[in-house]
């Protein structure tokens, strides 16, 4: 994705969310943890524009679908924990169905193009 | 977390906007070190690893940018900055925001105040049970020309049992009673209106303390009961928890307190002390007198899902019925019913309604004076605005903008409006004629602030969209080439000023001409000559209802020793009794026959008044013909009477009354008692100076004894000064006795006009306010087209043209357009002034007198208002105005 012109901005955003999500169904983690976690899966090619993950996980935490709190790491610093809330579970599901919809009509588009 | 937690968060998230931006700035740091780390690990300088943490996060401030701008509601944060930039602007010209608030203060306060009084009469609904059930039922007789009147005892008892629409009819004597309270220190008068037993079941009021009467409690026989009023158990009785059951001394008789009723149930007047029953046998009812006086008011509620109209339909079957079955007394008697609340008003409402249209007119002056304020200075700021637009501002945004200007103002002038109505209404009750407005409830409630909140609105609308929409069409360059002295701008302001005087104008001519036929009624009100002489006389009305005065002998013999000491006091040269004072009421009416005359040719609604000798000379009423009442008639002496002019007018045109013997009933049998007339007296007006006379006779007062008569004192000087003196005499005939008021003829006389005094002044006031505002909207604008104008002022005057000419073209253009606003408003008032018709004595409603001297004077103070500009148009100094670009 850094060679090729970047994607709109709201279905940026949306994927986003749907990423977040997922990465969250393992266990909570704070900001940069979250990260780390999209790098990590997407073996690189994903590299989300970090900064523009906190106004995403807020984002998601007013909608409901997360919920966060104030933990301390393991090397005792202070830092916002986020977690999946049982609406955010059922959203994941919903936001996955749709984005599946979506890279299949592209995909139709661009197949008989 | 739910939809409610999240709108919670949101709301934390707003207002808690700093912590949130910590709370960030946290997290951001935190992954920064983590970011920066792990850097290091893979093997960085310390340095480098910081830098390529800060990338891979990219910007922080747009972080924090959108962090904010995710938070909270998007059109609230902008909302405020739009509110602050306002405040901001106007805080910049304190002139003008200060003239636009006083002006909008004015028109909001005054609607406050009036419809805190049209809530409070109109609007609220009665304090009882489901009062929408509630009708008013009256009999009209179209040979008496009675409408809307008193109900006979006899028809509504018929009417409660015959008419199954009504679930119940209660019934009320109609006027108050003062009555004595003895035994609880110094002897007090209070207020009483006898009631059938079921009339707080009707009206559906509940006692705060103890009961209310009760149906059984009508009738003759039974103790005698009363149920007082909370201002009366506080008044009289301290509070005393033991209220209920005591036996108090009303009159010399005694009575046991039921019960007390709430402070709120003020019926059926304001001043009413307490409620005592009726007191008819049913065995009366059989009496023609109880189908022929007409003395009771009645209230039906209405059976459950029963129509007005099926009701009135019943009421009227049963009406006819009563006409057939009693045609001595009902035969043209009909009866309707109107809704209870529309019938208490009915007197009250017109006033009030006009008054609130009043207000509202000065609101839109208010409105349109404010409106060209903002008009000019949005013309004024448009290459600050052209400017903005041109650097990219949304045009949308600026009109947002200049909108919430306005409503800012308009939130201030309400503010302020609301406090100055507050102190209006405390004006208006303090004014008012006692009685009209039910003062305990003229108050600030939400309605009044809800009514506010919409006018302000409306207020802001109106004189905020053509300013907010002043550069809507405008191109920001043209605006920036034309160097801010704008052609065809200025005309638009122009023509938006000149519109506004003209609509002003003549709405200040429509209220000013109100106000003016007003005066001019009162002031033909005030040159009607009453019949007697005000001035100089004292009354004191007198109620001789004591232990003492049980019977007839003892009232007469009550006031002769009570007259005769009061005639024996220093200052005072004549003294008399009158049971009906004049311009409070004609006394009771009956139907009467002249001896001599054919049976179809009796006398319909005649007056009837008791006298002392020597009332007439007392009170300066000349006596025409024959004589005056005498000792020698006295309570053994043949009967007499005499009749006032009117009377001799109309049914001894061309006769000599006197000598003529009179009965008073329409078919006189061989219980009538027949007088002989032995005088004619001149008219005096009975109930209102507005009134024709009515034919009357006046009986002796020692032949027919009154418990209530009026003394009538005549002194050469201050009749106010003889007050102690006559209490003292009062006194020394019967300490018992409290005297129900006493008050000189002239306060009387000012009292029956105090309705028609309070709308003048009202409307005066309203169309004072309305010229200064219309004024000052002609200078503003004159002042605008000077100002506008001054280039080619200069021009003229350094080709050589005269100062007076500059002065006249300035003078003639307002005067035009002034002229135009007076010929709209002119034309405006001839259609709406016969609306003021009912408030009207000797005046038409487009009366030339009030339509010529008012369009006049304000065109007087437009041409004063033009003057000033005018004068400073013509003193500049051609040079300095050329050179100013």
């Amino acid at each position: 994705m850094t060679a090729s012109p970047a994607p709109p901005a709201d279905v940026l955003r949306g994927t986003l969310d749907l990423l977040v999500l997922k990465t969250l169904t393992l266990e909570p983690m704070h900001g940069w943890g979250i990260s780390q976690r999209i790098q990590q899966f997407s073996r690189g090619v994903l590299d989300v524009n970090q900064g523009s993950l906190y106004p995403a996980l807020q984002r998601l935490e007013l909608k409901g679908w997360i919920s966060a709190e104030w933990r301390t790491t393991e090397h005792n610093r202070r830092a916002r924990y986020y977690r999946l809330t049982a609406q955010g579970r059922r959203a994941l599901g919903a936001e996955t169905e749709t984005w599946r919809r979506y890279v299949s009509a592209v995909e139709w588009i661009l197949a008989t193009g | 977390m739910s939809v409610l937690q999240g709108l919670a968060r949101r709301l934390q998230l707003a207002f808690g906007t700093r912590a949130a931006d910590r709370d960030l700035d946290d997290e951001i740091r935190l992954h920064l070190e983590l970011e920066t780390e792990k850097n290091i690990r893979a093997g960085m300088s310390a340095e480098e690893a910081g830098r390529q943490a800060r990338v891979a996060f990219g910007g922080v401030e747009a972080t924090r940018e959108a962090h904010r701008d995710g938070r909270g509601m998007r059109w609230l944060d902008d909302f405020a900055g739009d509110v602050r930039f306002a405040l901001r602007v106007l805080r910049r010209s304190p002139a003008l925001t200060l003239a636009a608030v006083v002006t909008l203060a004015l028109g909001i306060g005054a609607n406050t105040a009036i419809f805190s009084a049209v809530n409070a009469v109109i609007l609220r609904p009665l304090p009882f049970d489901r009062p929408g059930r509630l009708m008013m039922l009256w009999e009209s007789n179209p040979e008496f020309h009675w409408d809307q009147q008193d109900v006979a005892p006899a028809n509504m008892l018929d009417w409660r049992e015959q008419v199954r629409a009504f679930a119940d009819v209660a019934g009320y004597a109609d006027g108050d009673e003062a009555v004595t309270l003895t035994g609880e220190g110094a002897p007090r008068l209070f207020t009483v209106t006898a009631v059938t037993g079921n009339f707080f079941s009707v009206l559906g009021a509940r006692p705060k303390k103890g009961q209310a009467l009760r149906d059984a409690e009508t009738g003759k026989s039974g103790t005698r009961v009363v149920v007082i009023s909370d201002r009366m158990w506080h008044d009289a009785f301290g509070g005393d928890p033991r209220i209920v059951g005591r036996t108090i001394t009303l009159n010399g008789k005694e009575a046991r307190v039921l019960g007390v009723m709430p402070t709120a149930f003020r019926f059926p007047s304001e001043t009413v002390d307490a409620w005592i029953p009726l007191r008819f046998d049913p065995a009366d009812r059989a009496d023609v007198s109880f189908r022929r006086a007409h003395w009771m008011r009645a209230i039906a509620r209405l059976a459950p899902g029963v129509s007005p109209e099926r009701a009135n339909a019943e009421l009227q079957t049963v009406v006819r019925r009563l006409q057939l079955q009693y045609p001595e007394t009902n035969r043209v008697m009909g009866a309707g019913m109107t809704p209870l609340h529309d019938f208490l008003v009915r007197d009250t409402r017109r006033p009030l309604d006009t008054l609130l249209a009043a207000v509202a007119l000065l609101l839109l002056i208010a409105c349109a004076n404010v409106g060209n304020l903002l008009l000019v200075r949005a013309a004024g700021r448009e290459r600050e605005t052209a400017m903005r637009l041109a650097l990219g501002a949304g045009r949308a945004r600026l009109i947002r903008q200049a909108l919430t200007e306005s409503v800012v103002l308009s939130v201030i002038g309400g503010a302020v409006g609301l406090a100055l109505g507050w102190w209006g209404t405390r004006v208006l009750i303090a004014l008012q004629p006692p009685g009209m407005l039910p003062t305990g409830e003229v108050r600030m409630d939400w309605w009044v602030l809800g009514y506010v909140a919409a006018i302000t609105t409306v207020s802001g609308a109106l004189f905020g969209i053509a300013p907010a929409l002043w550069n809507r069409r405008r191109m920001p360059a043209e605006v920036l080439k034309e160097g801010g002295r704008g052609g065809s701008d200025a005309r638009r302001v122009q023509r938006w000023g000149h519109a506004l005087v003209i609509g002003e104008i003549a709405i200040a001519l429509l209220l000013t001409v109100g106000a003016g036929l007003l005066v001019r009624s009162f002031h033909a009100l005030t040159q009607v000559n009453p019949g007697f002489e005000a001035r100089g006389v004292l009354t004191v009305l007198l109620s001789a209802s004591g232990p003492r005065d049980s019977t007839t002998n003892n009232v007469r013999a009550f006031y002769d020793e009570l007259l005769q000491r009061i005639r024996a006091l220093p200052g005072v040269s004549a003294a008399a009794a009158t049971s009906e004072l004049p311009l409070t009421s004609w006394g009771w009416t009956s139907q009467f026959s002249v001896a001599g005359r054919a049976a179809d040719q009796y006398g319909n609604e005649v007056a009837h008044r008791e006298v002392t000798p020597g009332y007439f000379r007392t009170m300066h009423v000349p006596v025409l013909r024959g004589r005056e009442f005498t000792a020698q008639d006295g309570a053994t002496a043949p009967r007499v009477v005499l009749v006032n002019a009117a009377l001799a007018r109309q049914f001894f045109a061309g006769q000599d009354p006197i000598g003529q013997r009179v009965a008073f009933d329409k078919a006189p049998d061989s219980a009538s008692v027949w007088r002989t007339i032995v005088g004619v007296v001149g008219d005096e007006r009975q109930t209102s100076l507005g009134t024709e006379t009515k034919i009357q006779f006046m009986t002796p007062f020692a032949q027919e004894v009154r418990e209530e008569m009026t003394l009538v004192i005549r002194t050469p000087g201050d009749p106010a000064t003889l007050g102690p003196a006559v209490r003292r005499a009062v006194g020394a005939v019967d300490p018992d006795l409290a005297i129900v008021s006493m008050q000189t003829m002239s306060a009387v006389r000012a009292a029956s006009l105090a309705r028609q005094r309070f709308l003048m002044t009202m409307l005066l006031v309203f169309a004072v306010v309305g010229i200064a505002l219309a004024v000052v909207g002609v200078y503003g604008v004159m002042a605008q087209y000077a100002r506008a104008r001054s280039r080619e002022m200069g021009i003229r005057l350094a080709l050589g043209a005269q100062r007076s000419e500059v002065r006249r073209l300035v003078v003639r253009r307002g005067l035009g357009l002034v002229t135009v606003g007076l010929v709209a408003g002119i034309g405006v008032a001839l259609l709406a002034t016969r609306f003021m018709q009912v408030f009207l004595f000797d005046v038409a409603p487009v009366d030339p007198v009030t339509f010529v001297a008012v369009p006049l004077l304000l065109l007087l103070t437009a041409v004063a208002a033009t003057w000033l500009p005018a004068l400073r148009a013509s003193r500049a100094d051609p040079v300095a105005t050329l050179r100013e670009e």
